[in-house]
């Protein structure tokens, strides 16, 4: 039994002249709960209804649990799915609705009703079999989409964006919800979203995607601290760019010529001199001295530009080198005003070097 | 399995063939009759087992309009058919007018009541009008045939208006009025550009009502007020198919001008029944 | 005075412009139709006195029973044949194939056309010299003469589902569109074929829109006159019963003529209640997910 529950080998999908789906290879391994992440457009979608069967991809297959499902129509796949606007049976009880998937198998009432039972206590919405999907909340109905794609016990989980039709507040709530039963059925998730909140906290694995390419595939902290490309850098959180070539370099640092300065980073493996690097820095990583503290490695004077204060953090626009601009967050603690000079401190640790492009 | 269910299994695995052939066969079904009445209007010879007419002919075209009548039943279909679309098109655009802009207490149960005499088959309150109209000697007049037509041309004019006037936005015309514009401005400059195609619409749908207005016709008609409906039905119970069918196709001619209007722009949805979204 | 007209201008304006429709409607629906009752109840060709006579001669009347009968029966079987009609037919229509834009049209064009010269159509398609009866004596085997089908009981429900069978499905394609697909997909992904997907989700939630429109279809079969009048041959429906009590006999019964329409009236304005109690309900086929 491999360790891959589920494998994209090489997937492409076009519509007309869009390329939704471009030789797209992803693993997804058991029992792990892998978000597609990405804009609107870049083919999370497409790739998640490959899954389902409800697209086929016109390259590639597509592999779950070791068989090729890619030919297979999907209400033979023993998926389970939780959609964005629930798509509960609106003629149906809560009852019946869950049911619906072991009525279909053909289980007997008994077993059923069980069953039934059993999953709404999963998702804590014992006693209201009765009822009917219009007089729940929206949040209930998502607890029913979620019992009636688990109730036949899938293998596989696959939600589509489904905390975006709930108020923000719910949206926290569910999220904890849907991870809870996630971990403790151990069931193998595929989440898609564009909120990158959701997936940074959900995910045992993030997969970023843009424009039917997979940008990079990592946990939170990678695709968070670590990003492999300008795109998934700008894509989660702010940044900050400082385009340079490399100077000189040793086994564990650095130097990157950028703008009138020397920043000094974490070595990149196979960086030769000269080469064009792209150095990223969040700016809340950024350290904001007073000018006449002493200066040292990576210590650079700045001039504030701008200072907007946010309450819990103050927002600083800066100006050092020659020309370079960085964005800076601190606390509220000290504060610097517009036009002053300051010293800035860029950790030589946190300054991560994407390689140009 | 059963037969039975063996049977339905191949029809349902076989859909795309099924769905093709009941397409074809639909479309052979709703054509094929009126091809007919076209092919017999211009036939000459045409009897016994042959699938075409032999030769094509503009004789009973000519027939219908000499010795047929044609041209003075035209001239009646025309008239009444004008003086039905004034009166309904006046009734509509006021009535329209209430039911778009103004506040109007029951609006839905006002509009179902409007509709009324379209959902109940004519000859039902025919009688009565028929009746009516005997003592007040409107039978056989233009007046009164007309009249008798606005009771099916109103409805629709009325509700066609209605949806016209809702969507004339107040806030055009509020701009109007600060560009400078008094109330005689704006209701030539503003709003009757902006109804015209309601207004037309509604003339077209009325006309075209009150052409192919048979039962109505028939309770209150007389020697100077035949209608084209009312001459196609005599003509078949003179038993000439040929004659009946060139009349026919002069009858349908607003038809098709309606459908390719209709397949343009309005819902089908809204053409039927007419209760549910008014 | 100005007073009375400055608080209530505004309803008195909306009264002036309702003013002509409401006149219209009275005097050429509600109060010939009110004459019409009243006709009924009076005895043939008198100006006075009241009776029940022309009701119970024709409610008791055999003649007056197969009137009734024939037209449920010719109703009821064009209703039934349009739901069958259309229920696929809006099945395939709402998958946007190629052409269906066409077909869609197709659909169009019986309600457009004078039931007058549908009917005229009509019995020359299926008439003994219609391409229909070619088509059977040239290609199928065993038919050497022409099967009646104008001026039959079959026939004329035929005729009838020619006409009004757009009704019904234009109100299930209607239904079927404001469907969400999702639902269907949930079905899908629960492990249900498309088969179980259309008979336990799709047609639950669009019976009450296939009601409807066929309400509307048994309506306009209920109260057809022209097509009967042309194509009927011997059978005569209610509507064409009453134009016959009054252009056949001379002097014309009004009375009896009233009766019956105002039975046929009747018997419509229950089906028009029921055709809206679906529509209420038709409106209820949604899918969840709005948020309250």
């Amino acid at each position: 039994m491999t360790d891959a529950m589920i494998e994209f080998r090489d997937v492409s999908k076009r519509y007309d002249s869009l390329l939704a789906n471009d030789h797209l290879s992803l693993t997804i391994r058991r029992g792990e709960l892998m978000t597609l992440l990405g804009p609107s457009g870049c083919g999370k979608t497409t790739a998640l209804r490959c899954l389902t069967g409800y697209v086929r991809p016109d390259e590639g297959r597509v592999f779950i649990d070791g068989t090729d499902i890619t030919d297979l129509p999907t209400h033979q796949r023993e998926l389970g799915m939780v959609f964005q606007n629930f798509a509960l049976f609106p003629h149906m009880t809560v009852q019946d609705n869950v049911g619906f998937p072991l009525m279909i198998r053909n289980l007997g009432k008994a077993e059923r009703d069980e069953r039934v039972a059993q999953a709404l206590r999963l998702v804590r919405l014992e006693g209201y079999g009765a009822h009917y999907p219009r007089q729940l909340s929206g949040g209930q109905q998502q607890r029913v989409g979620l019992a009636r794609a688990l109730v036949y016990r899938p293998k596989v989980l696959l939600l589509d964006e489904p905390l975006s039709n709930l108020d923000a507040k719910l949206r926290e709530e569910m999220r904890f919800e849907i991870k809870e039963v996630v971990t403790r059925l151990r069931i193998t998730a595929v989440y898609v979203t564009h909120d990158q909140g959701e997936a940074l906290a959900l995910s045992d694995r993030v997969a970023i995607m843009n424009r039917g390419r997979l940008e990079q595939v990592g946990t939170p902290e990678e695709i968070y601290e670590h990003p492999q490309s300008r795109f998934v850098a700008e894509f989660i959180g702010l940044s900050n760019f400082l385009e340079g070539h490399v100077q000189s370099a040793d086994r564990d640092t650095m130097v990157v010529s950028i703008g009138g300065v020397q920043v000094a980073a974490p070595a990149l493996p196979n960086a030769g001199l000269g080469q064009r690097v792209l150095l990223f820095l969040r700016p809340n990583e950024v350290e904001l001295l007073r000018p006449d503290v002493p200066g040292g490695t990576n210590v650079f004077d700045a001039h504030v530009e701008k200072a907007t204060y946010l309450g819990d953090t103050i927002d600083y626009r800066l100006t050092f080198g020659q020309g370079l601009a960085l964005r800076v967050q601190t606390d509220a603690q000290r504060r610097f005003g517009q036009g002053t000079e300051v010293r800035i401190r860029l950790p030589r640790i946190r300054c991560w070097a994407i390689t140009s492009g | 399995m059963t037969l039975a269910r063996a049977y339905l299994r191949a029809m349902w695995d076989a859909k795309l063939v099924l769905a093709f052939t009941l397409l074809l066969s639909l479309t052979m079904f709703i054509l094929a009759p009126l091809l007919m009445i076209g092919l017999r209007s211009v036939g000459k010879g045409w009897f016994g087992r042959l699938w075409l007419p032999p030769q094509l002919t503009l004789d009973w075209y000519r027939w219908a309009i000499e010795v047929g009548n044609i041209p003075e039943v035209m001239k009646n279909t025309l008239i009444i058919g004008g003086i039905a679309v004034a009166v309904s098109t006046a009734i509509g655009i006021f009535a329209g007018w209430a039911f778009g802009r103004r506040q109007l207490p029951g609006k839905e149960v006002l509009m179902a009541i409007v509709l009324l005499p379209r959902m109940i088959p004519p000859i039902t309150y025919g009688l009565g009008v028929a009746k009516i109209f005997y003592t007040l000697q409107l039978v056989d007049t233009y007046l009164g045939v007309a009249m008798a037509h606005v009771s099916v041309c109103a409805p629709y004019a009325i509700l066609v208006l209605s949806a016209t006037f809702e969507g004339l936005d107040e806030r055009v015309l509020e701009a109007a009025g600060v560009c400078g514009a008094n109330t005689i401005k704006r209701f030539f400059y503003v709003v009757l550009p902006l109804i015209m195609p309601g207004i037309l619409a509604s003339m077209i749908f009325s006309f075209t009502n009150s052409y192919n207005e048979f039962t109505l016709t028939l309770l209150t008609y007389g020697p100077h007020t035949v209608t084209l409906p009312v001459r196609t039905y005599l003509a078949v119970g003179d038993g000439y198919w040929e004659i009946t069918s060139a009349m026919a196709m002069l009858m349908v001619v607003p038809s098709l001008v309606i459908l390719t209007l209709i397949q343009r722009r309005a819902k089908p949805e809204k053409l039927v029944g007419g209760f549910k979204g008014v | 005075m100005t007073g009375l007209w400055r608080t209530h201008s505004s309803k008195l304006i909306t009264l002036f412009l309702l003013l002509p429709a409401l006149a219209g409607f009275f005097g050429l629906f509600f109060y010939p139709m009110l004459l019409t009752l009243i006709l009924s109840f009076r005895p043939e060709g008198q100006t006075l006195g009241w009776t029940l006579e022309n009701y119970t001669r024709f409610l008791s009347d055999p003649d007056g029973h197969w009137v009734m009968l024939l037209t449920f029966i010719l109703a009821l079987g064009a209703t039934a044949l349009s739901v069958l009609l259309s229920v696929p037919l809006a099945l395939i229509l709402r998958e946007k194939g190629r052409g269906h834009r066409f077909y869609r049209l197709m659909v169009l064009i019986p309600l457009v056309v004078p039931g007058l010269i549908g009917a005229l159509g009509l019995l020359l398609f299926w008439g003994p010299r219609g391409w229909f009866n070619l088509f059977l004596m040239q290609f199928v085997p065993f038919v050497n003469r022409p099967v009646a089908v104008d001026y039959t009981i079959h026939g004329l429900i035929m005729f009838y589902v020619w006409l009004y069978f757009p009704y019904t499905c234009i109100t299930t394609l209607s239904s079927l569109e404001s469907l969400d697909r999702s639902i269907e997909e949930a079905g899908e992904v629960s492990g249900a074929t498309r088969w179980q997907v259309l008979r336990y989700i799709v047609l639950p939630l669009i019976t009450p829109g296939i009601l409807a429109g066929s309400v509307l279809t048994f309506m306009a079969a209920f109260g057809a006159f022209s097509v009967p009048l042309i194509a009927g041959g011997n059978y005569r429906p209610l509507a064409v019963e009453i134009y016959k009590q009054i252009a056949v006999p001379i002097p014309a019964r009004w009375s009896a003529a009233s009766a019956i329409a105002i039975v046929m009236g009747a018997l419509q304005v229950i089906f028009l209640s029921l055709y809206m109690r679906f529509v209420r309900r038709a409106g209820g086929a949604r899918g969840t997910g709005d948020l309250r």
